[in-house]
């Protein structure tokens, strides 16, 4: 199991809270480009090697690496050290990063998981993902409420599986 | 609209519009003094409010550029608000009071190597009719004949795991959300998002409650996006005046007496700052303890992946409580208390808290269960230890030009004893319902319950404020945040914060009317 607090090493805390600008999440939507560049093939072969949502699908992580490098690309020092960390993963095996099998692209990762790319793109890529209202439909989170009148007639308090020994229910 | 005279000397300055200054300026303009209420932050609108935590993030926070060592975040060690409201407006509205046996947290605990505990200079009976009184001001539930909250989904899930382990001090807390239409405002609706600002005004917040109050008796001016800087001194050596920035314009307003309410951070960077001739180490320091003595209680959490679907996120923050642990029983292997309550994440919150820890299916497994995930949050009693504390920065400024504060803080070995009991408490409870997964999470996200860095007590030379929260060193020069507490408890501070407060004012009416003010 799991045991998140064990682990050492500080972490940029500031970008674990939301990012000040919030995105328009609709433009994750899959963009139709004809050819994914390898940078591009790469950058959504991390994210989703990083997040692997069964219920996402390729395309899903094409249109956030897309975004992501649109982002970046306005920051030469971020690209940079993006093209670095690519480098280090298509670099040290066989076959180029994306061309990968999932469980030998996990290894290559936890090589480099404490890499400045790496932790860049986790921290933005949780942005992205979780911050898209398909992701929210695809979890169950049901998002902004107060135009709805709150949750309180929208099943906060429906639960239904609770031991009646609890004397919750 | 009120507005008072740069030059008016008979105007009491209350810098911050948080808890404490926003409680203590209406208070005193209630009670027939002019007050200038300073605050850094923007005075935001109710539609400003919406149900977006990134959005909101941007709109509450205090982003000027702090520093750290030790444990917190290097560049967010801290997570305050800088909006009128202050962190009223981020709280989650919980109001537990101090416990007798945590004021008295020297003579109840013994001498805890490396700390400087004490006992309060209030006594919990002399507290206890303020605390009354800042129940009812502020609608606590399950006080002063205010119905209780009625249960949600992850405090239902608490109270069964909880119960199934042998708790029975359980409740949906007391809480300063209306559960009921009072004050002008409406019960609450159940929104989520109640640390993002309550977009319908049943959490209390200083910004639609007290301010505008004290706006109608014509006697209080609010000044948003004024950023105090200085705090000038007479030939008496008491405080002749306010200089803060406003739109880029350096402003002095004079003043009777000046109450600082910046919260922790701001409080002790206004005084640190503020060094003369006649006060070397900063103002009001000649005990040397501004900024020493930082306490801030831990914040872990303990997720269950639940047999059945919660929708944690359809309710209050904090919906309820388990105070069983918060006694003071050393058995346990370490001195005071913590709380256990809820908390619900949104998926991105969840997925950055747990990316500190890593990533992959780890990671996505949960998230993939969100909707079956309970939450709870652990908070417990911090020592006040001297060597944490809030320093300037020697060279690095802010956008105002002013020293950035550094803040250093590390555990004490009594508060990782603590954590360690409560996360094995905490993973208990939700096993003890059939968790398919339990995920215990540090407490990563910044301090937001910060104090002790200008202590109350009745010794000058080992305490900053008097037990009525004026400091030592300068006459008319007041304390109103949660920098007055000498011992941190194990609960939440604002209830105390606003106790204190509304003390304070009675003290400062008393003090005019005696002509000593």
């Amino acid at each position: 199991m799991l045991t998140r607090r064990t682990v050492v090493g500080k972490m940029a805390l500031a970008a674990m809270l939301p990012a000040i600008a919030a995105s328009p999440l609709s433009a994750i939507a899959a963009t139709a480009t004809p050819k994914p560049t390898p940078e591009e093939l790469a950058t959504a072969a991390l994210l989703h090697t990083a997040f692997p949502h069964a219920r996402l699908d390729a395309a899903f992580y094409s249109g956030v690496a897309g975004r992501y490098l649109a982002e970046i690309a306005k920051d030469p020092a971020a690209m940079a050290e993006h093209r670095r960390g690519l480098a280090l993963l298509d670099g040290s095996y066989i076959a180029p990063f994306a061309q990968l099998p999932e469980m030998v692209r996990r290894s290559m990762v936890a090589r480099y998981d404490q890499e400045p790319f790496f932790k860049a793109l986790i921290w933005r890529g949780a942005e992205l993902i979780y911050r898209d209202a398909a992701v929210w439909k695809m979890v169950g989170y049901e998002g902004s409420s107060v135009e709805y009148g709150g949750y309180i007639e929208r099943g906060f308090d429906d639960i239904d599986w609770l031991p009646a020994a609890g004397g919750a229910k | 609209m009120t507005h008072f005279s740069l030059d008016d000397s008979s105007v009491f300055v209350v810098i911050g519009s948080g808890a404490g200054g926003g409680v203590l300026g209406n208070e005193l303009a209630q009670k027939g003094h002019k007050v200038v209420c300073l605050e850094a932050g923007r005075r935001l609108e109710m539609s400003d409010i919406v149900n977006d935590e990134a959005a909101m993030f941007g709109k509450l926070t205090w982003l000027d550029r702090r520093m750290a060592t030790g444990k917190p975040d290097p560049n967010f060690p801290v997570w305050g608000c800088k909006t009128v409201g202050g962190t009223t407006m981020h709280w989650t509205g919980a109001c537990p009071r101090f416990e007798p046996h945590e004021m008295r947290a020297r003579t109840t605990y013994g001498a805890l190597p490396d700390t400087t505990l004490v006992d309060w200079p209030v006594t919990p009976e002399e507290i206890a009719p303020w605390y009354d009184k800042a129940e009812v001001r502020l609608g606590v539930t399950g006080r002063q004949g205010m119905p209780f909250l009625p249960p949600g989904n992850n405090f239902k899930v608490l109270e069964a795991g909880a119960r199934k382990c042998g708790y029975t001090d359980i409740d949906t807390h007391n809480m300063a959300i209306n559960s009921i239409e009072r004050d002008d405002r409406p019960s609450c609706h159940q929104l989520g998002f109640c640390t993002s600002g309550c977009a319908v005004g049943a959490k209390w917040s200083t910004l639609y409650t007290e301010i505008p109050k004290a706006e109608e008796t014509g006697r209080f001016e609010l000044r948003p996006e004024c950023m105090v800087t200085g705090i000038e001194l007479g030939p008496d050596g008491r405080v002749s005046g306010v200089t803060y920035l406003h739109q880029g314009k350096r402003v002095t307003q004079k003043a009777r007496a000046v109450a600082v309410a910046g919260n922790v951070v701001e409080t002790t960077r206004l005084l640190l700052n503020n060094s003369s001739d006649r006060h070397p180490q900063g103002l009001a320091n000649s005990s040397g303890l501004v900024g020493r003595n930082y306490m801030r209680h831990f914040t872990i959490q303990v997720m269950g992946v639940m047999p059945g679907k919660v929708h944690f996120h359809r309710q209050t923050h904090l919906a309820g409580v388990v105070r069983d642990e918060r006694g003071h029983r050393p058995e346990r292997g370490f001195a005071g208390g913590f709380l256990i309550s809820t908390v619900p994440f949104t998926p991105e919150i969840l997925a950055k808290n747990m990316i500190t820890g890593g990533w992959g299916r780890d990671l996505t497994e949960v998230l993939d269960k969100y909707d079956q995930l309970a939450g709870m949050l652990l908070t417990g009693e911090d020592p006040p230890q001297l060597s944490n504390r809030i320093t300037l920065h020697p060279t690095e400024r802010d956008g105002y030009g002013l020293p950035v504060p550094v803040i250093h803080y590390e555990d004490h070995p009594n508060t990782i004893a603590m954590k360690e009991y409560a996360w094995k408490a905490g993973r208990r409870i939700y096993e003890a319902l059939g968790a398919e997964n339990v995920i215990e999470m540090g407490d990563y996200i910044p301090a937001t319950h910060n104090m002790g860095t200008a202590r109350m007590g009745d010794d000058p030379r080992a305490s900053v404020c008097s037990p009525f929260g004026r400091t030592h060193d300068v006459a008319n020069l007041y304390i109103a945040d949660g920098s007055l507490f000498p011992t941190a408890g194990g609960c939440n501070p604002t209830l105390t914060i606003v106790a204190l407060a509304l003390r304070q004012a009675q003290h400062i009416d008393r003090e005019v009317a005696a002509g000593r003010l």
